[in-house]
């Protein structure tokens, strides 16, 4: 376990995360319990979204945007069905991911020279301008009223109406989702480790950075946008009050509760939190008290989160008895440490 | 011209509440390096525990503000020596866990005081008539105190030892603690300082608004729009831009209606964050 590269544990936990998504498609096939059904949708949202923050903090930026793209995504499936007819899954999830990702292009260019605090600043105001944009524009986004009875969506032609269907629909989205941040963050592994733990280096030494911070942008809003689209396909409407800025904090806090420095964190992060705050769901405002505790749990004593923890633990537990040798020796093969870049 | 006399009361003494707030805020940026999240937690906290001496305690209410105002200090001060200042060199860190102390303020309150708001109202009523215009005594009241807690602010930070010493802190903490400052100590005393502020100001303000568990969201909102809007750090910017932020959401309200103010308030902050960060006036900010 402690010979594996970082790397290659990357590899893992992308193959893991993908196939944890690819097996919800059980969940349809064994249960009808609607209750199952809404928790399951809720989590692979939740998880979905996360994965926008994942991709964002690969390159050491943490990104309060994601209600935003999840916005833009939500209601371009919605005004794409309501007013153009349009209702196939598949032109749906694909607009739901472009249009967002185009919408990030020029944002981008804005937002991506901030970095540390500035940039969650910035993106904190693009999530307050989104609100009020959805509330003023009553032209576009039907205001406070929002947009509802949207059509079904369609698979060649096949409604996909009843809770089944929908639950599948989100599978899927969240499964493209994984797929895509799988990907992107296998194939640009190194470059985005060097624009973390150093950009003015990165660059000088020829990396440009800029190609690769916009492109990484661009596909977290992607990501979000399919996320937007579950979410409005779930709701059957979409209104302004599904992306509030503050719900970014929960997008936040699944990413760094479950662990920040690999991909299964979001994937358990999203997973346990929104079934702990089914498991106390008196409402829904208590499960913030535990997402508080939480985060300031995991700052404090558990900077890897609950992916790394164990990791650590694991590490510890496996490892022959001369460890604290080994680790002195050979420095690459320390405790996973979340705040290194190479994981 | 009654209705533009009236307005600029309203906007005037909005300046006035935004800037006692975003003073606490700018405060913990510019000294610690803290991006405060829970900054509207302290001020909602400040509300509740005031409506509570009044209410259980039955202390009158110039007392239970003062209450209000020192459980959020001793509250703050908590806060940063135990927690933040383990990790106050990492920012995002320290964003986080502020955040998450947010969470868990306005969601035990939630908890303890229930959904509603509870009936929390100002003691002093009545209205001054002026020349057909006419302004409630308790905003009146509301007013001098913020302006009060403003001036004694300056006074603390560019007349005192202890304000020079925060000064001190900010601009070069390696040189000011080899000089002999204390950063384990003044660090908690200035965030204690700015929470402070901020349970003062639910205290004294949301008798006259509202008192609800999550009135906090749009506190902190307006916080950010005015530290960034005058130079995040910057003490003086900060009290313009509260000034000016309160009076272009009266003047937007009165005359415009809906959120539309509030939107161009924002879409500026957004430009002015990418075009120049520094904020309206320039000061040097600090690096984060």
């Amino acid at each position: 376990m402690t010979a594996r590269s970082p790397s290659m544990r990357g590899d893992l936990a992308e193959a893991a995360s993908v196939l944890a998504i690819a097996a919800a498609f059980i969940v349809p096939w064994l249960s009808q319990n609607p209750m199952i059904y809404s928790l399951a949708n809720q989590m692979l949202i939740a998880i979905t979204a996360a994965f926008s923050v994942y991709i964002m903090l690969r390159m050491n930026l943490m990104t309060f945007a994601v209600p935003t793209f999840m916005a833009i995504g939500g209601y371009t499936v919605a005004i794409l069905g309501l007013r153009h007819g349009v209702t196939d899954v598949l032109l749906l999830g694909l607009a739901s991911f472009v249009v967002p990702a185009l919408f990030a292009l020029p944002l981008g260019a804005l937002v991506l020279r901030l970095t540390g605090v500035y940039f969650v600043l910035v993106t904190f105001v693009l999530t307050e301008i989104t609100q009020l944009l959805l509330f003023e524009t009553p032209g576009l986004t039907g205001g406070s009223n929002g947009l509802v009875g949207m059509p079904a969506v369609t698979l060649f032609g096949l409604e996909l109406a009843d809770n089944r269907a929908v639950l599948q629909v989100t599978i899927g989205l969240a499964l493209a989702g994984a797929i895509v941040t799988a990907a992107v963050t296998r194939a640009l592994r190194q470059h985005f480790a060097a624009i973390e733990e150093n950009e003015l280096l990165a660059q000088s030494l020829g990396l440009v950075v800029w190609h690769y911070k916009a492109f990484g942008f661009a596909i977290a809003a992607g990501v979000s946008g399919l996320a937007g689209f579950a979410l409005v396909n779930m709701l059957l409407t979409a209104h302004p009050t599904s992306f509030s800025a503050l719900s970014s904090v929960n997008y936040i806090a699944y990413a760094i509760i479950g662990g920040k420095s690999s991909m299964l964190g979001p994937v358990v992060g999203g997973a346990l939190l929104i079934w702990a705050g089914d498991l106390f769901a008196l409402r829904g405002e208590y499960s913030q008290f535990l997402f508080g505790f939480l985060i300031v749990v995991v700052v404090l004593v558990a900077r890897e989160g609950i992916v790394g923890t164990i990791h650590r633990l694991g590490v510890r537990v496996f490892s022959p008895p001369s460890r604290s040798s080994t680790v002195a020796s050979s420095p690459t093969v320390s405790v996973p440490n979340a705040m290194e870049p190479l994981q | 011209m009654q209705g533009f006399v009236a307005t600029s009361l309203i906007g005037i003494s909005l300046g006035a509440q935004y800037a006692l707030l975003a003073l606490g805020f700018t405060l913990i940026f510019g000294i610690l390096g803290v991006v405060n999240f829970a900054h509207g937690g302290f001020y909602v906290l400040g509300g509740y525990l005031a409506y509570s001496a009044v209410t259980y305690l039955g202390m009158p209410y110039a007392l239970a503000v003062l209450c209000a105002a020192l459980g959020t200090t001793v509250l703050g001060f908590l806060f940063q020596r135990f927690m933040l200042d383990r990790v106050i060199d990492d920012h995002l860190a320290t964003l986080m866990l502020t955040l998450g102390l947010y969470l868990m303020v306005s969601s035990g309150i939630l908890v303890v005081f229930g959904p509603q708001s509870p009936a929390f109202s100002f003691p002093l009523t009545g209205v001054i008539h002026g020349h057909g215009f006419f302004v409630p005594i308790e905003n009146l009241v509301v007013l001098g105190v913020c302006i009060i807690g403003i001036l004694s602010m300056y006074g603390l930070i560019y007349y005192t030892d202890f304000g020079r010493a925060l000064r001190a802190l900010a601009d070069d903490r390696a040189v000011a603690t080899a000089q002999g400052l204390r950063p384990a100590i003044l660090f908690p005393a200035a965030f204690a300082l700015a929470t402070g502020l901020a349970g003062l100001t639910g205290a004294l303000v949301t008798p006259t608004l509202s008192l609800a568990p999550h009135i906090g969201d749009p506190v902190l909102a307006t916080s950010f729009l005015i530290v960034i809007l005058g130079g995040l750090g910057s003490i003086g910017g900060a009290t313009v831009a509260a000034f000016i932020v309160g009076m272009a959401e009266a003047f937007s309200a009165v005359y415009l209606g809906g959120s539309k103010g509030a939107l161009a308030l924002f879409v500026l902050v957004l430009v002015m964050l990418v075009v120049k960060p520094s904020g309206l006036f320039g000061q040097r900010v600090r690096g984060a």
